[in-house]
């Protein structure tokens, strides 16, 4: 069975030319749309396995459908494709639940490879995302120095995670890492998969106050 | 500039004085009419000073409906408010006595100075303190120390308030414009993004179709890459140019800035970086030379890494490229025999700020770890403490 792809972009020459490469690519569109309200009416109809999704589009914004999409059904993967590659916003999408990041100007190849890597559950790093995650779980280790109350339960990465993360930051392809490291390809991802998780399980809480505060909740 | 007599922020200031003013009255009022009471036996003319009473009590209460609209608050309010409290004054004689000792209206004539000083400034409250403070000292056969006394407060607090309300409504006509202008330069912000965004969707879409084919399309693909690549930079540099610690840099925008399309990749923090100056300059130079020593030894186009990792108290840049690598010992030795290229240019730059420069070298790349020292933000060191 052919994977279901849902196609989220206001740009309608952006998401005819991707909607076209996943098509030619044997993936099955199951739906297009152009605004937040769209997006998420027709992802609740066809329950896409991966969405394709530009950050900037009309209210509700990429991030808060990312954080929507996510929370209502955790098995369809989110993978931004922005083109102006705000760093808040990125590091927000990812953050609300998004599996993978690219930007627009990626090559068709390096698309599709994404979209079937995500499908996988397979985390889509790009060296500058690798590069704010490591920013923000410093951040968080030195908020957390600083207030000395010391948060139980808050994440934080173990020595070898922030390894692998610093190398994929470093342009190195989870291959040139399992090699660096001495580990097997999937030990690798294992441990990206669990920046991720450490990443969206923190901020649980924030987003559903997120979601709350731009009204997503009476969507 | 708007003029801080007429804009709204220094009406809303008058209003909020004024009516702070009201109150006050009352308890001006109250007080003029219990000591009139007490003294009522001094009275010479009974019914005069029953009169100058109620004209109090009436004039009180039509001040405190007359001041609350800014329209009502004309200069015949104001000259009959200053005009009121100088006739009780100079009828004190006539009720009581060429012998008096106190005024009829006592301290009750504050309110027409004040609301002369709220609305007229340090001229009105010095105008009125003057003309008030005179009459009362003028109307007395022997002025006693503490007749001057007085007279000299209404002369001062008549200026020092007019004199703070002026200071306050310039404050707030000031805090209002500066608003205005964060709130304008906000919306400029806002449509710039929507202009910006619309743009790199083209660039990007045109780069993508350039990479499909070849020949002029694919040239105006990789100008289009190399144009949005700028865009993006620019957009980050301005989002990151807040405002800066005098003497400081942001590392971040400043290293975002070398980012080269499909060449050179630069991955940082998603907050500013601030540095002081000749650190961040030095720094900067060392990434610069680093990826030329890349174009040199690896490849015109050869792909470099640039990741910038912030630490309480120092920052790491790493320079990453692919290239076969410079076997161990050689760049000491090039530098032992005086022949000092990159090894002098990198690690002199770090060393003149207290930093490091090593390079580690294998199979999969090279790489410069540069490390400068950082001064801890004060405030976070207190708190941990």
């Amino acid at each position: 069975m052919s994977l279901r792809v849902m196609v989220i972009d206001d740009h309608p020459m952006w998401s005819e030319a991707v909607e076209r490469d996943l098509a030619q690519a044997g993936y099955d569109v199951v739906a297009v749309a152009a605004d937040g309200r769209q997006a998420l009416a027709r992802f609740a109809a066809t329950l896409p396995d991966v969405v394709v999704l530009d950050l900037q589009i009309p209210a509700p914004d990429g991030v808060a459908v990312t954080a929507e999409i996510t929370r209502q059904r955790p098995a369809t993967r989110v993978l931004v494709l922005s083109a102006s590659g705000e760093q808040g916003d990125v590091l927000a999408a990812v953050t609300a639940g998004a599996t993978g990041y690219l930007v627009k100007s990626a090559s068709r190849e390096e698309l599709l490879a994404a979209v079937r890597r995500v499908a996988d559950g397979v985390p889509v790093f790009t060296p500058g995302l690798a590069g704010l995650l490591l920013g923000e779980f410093q951040r968080r280790s030195d908020a957390a120095g600083a207030t000395s109350i010391g948060r139980p339960g808050e994440p934080q990465l173990t020595e070898r995670e922030t390894e692998v993360l610093r190398m994929v930051a470093k342009g190195m392809s989870y291959r040139q890492i399992a090699e660096r490291l001495v580990l097997s390809h999937r030990t690798v991802q294992n441990h990206v998969q669990n920046v991720l998780r450490k990443l969206q399980m923190h901020n649980r809480v924030e987003l559903t106050r997120y979601v709350i505060e731009r009204g997503l909740d009476e969507v | 500039m708007v003029s801080t007599w007429a804009s709204a922020a220094a009406t809303a200031v008058e209003d909020r004085l004024l009516r702070a003013l009201t109150p006050l009255r009352v308890i001006l009022l109250i007080n003029a009419v219990a000591l009139n009471v007490y003294r009522a036996d001094s009275f010479q003319r009974p019914l005069a000073g029953t009169v100058c009473v109620v004209a109090m009590i009436a004039w009180t209460g039509y001040a405190a409906w007359a001041y609350a609209d800014a329209r009502r608050r004309t200069r015949w309010l104001l000259g009959a408010d200053l005009g009121l409290a100088l006739t009780l004054l100079l009828s004190t004689p006539l009720v009581k006595g060429s012998g008096f000792n106190a005024t009829v209206p006592g301290f009750w004539i504050a309110g027409a100075l004040l609301a002369w000083a709220v609305h007229y400034r340090l001229p009105g409250g010095l105008f009125a303190g003057v003309l008030l403070a005179s009459v009362d000292l003028v109307l007395r056969d022997h002025i006693q120390q503490s007749d001057y006394n007085n007279a000299f407060l209404l002369v001062i607090t008549g200026s020092v308030v007019g004199f703070m309300c002026g200071s306050l409504q310039q404050m707030a006509t000031e805090r209002d414009a500066a608003e205005r202008a964060a709130a304008m330069a906000t919306e400029r912000a806002r449509l710039a993004r929507a202009v910006h965004d619309g743009v790199l969707q083209v660039l990007a879409l045109m780069q993508r179709h350039g990479a499909e084919h070849e020949g002029v399309i694919a040239e105006l693909g990789d100008l289009a890459g190399e144009q949005e690549q700028r865009l993006r930079a620019l957009i980050r540099a301005e989002d990151a140019s807040g405002v800066r610690p005098a003497g400081s840099v942001d590392i971040v925008a400043a290293l975002t800035r070398l980012e080269r399309p499909g060449i050179v990749t630069v991955a940082v923090p998603a907050f500013a970086v601030d540095l002081p100056a000749p650190v961040a300059e030095e720094l900067l130079a060392a990434a610069r030379a680093c990826l030329d020593n890349v174009r040199h030894h690896v490849g015109e186009d050869a792909p470099a890494w640039l990741l910038l990792e912030a630490f309480p108290d120092r920052v790491e840049l790493s320079v990453r490229d692919q290239g076969p690598g410079i076997p161990e010992g050689r760049l000491d030795e090039a530098a032992s025999q005086g022949r000092l290229g990159v090894s002098e240019a990198i690690r002199g730059r770090l060393d003149q700020v207290g930093g490091t420069a090593s390079l580690t070298s294998d199979s999969l790349g090279t790489e410069w770890q540069l490390v400068v020292p950082r001064e801890q933000d004060r405030t976070l060191r207190q708190e941990a403490s």
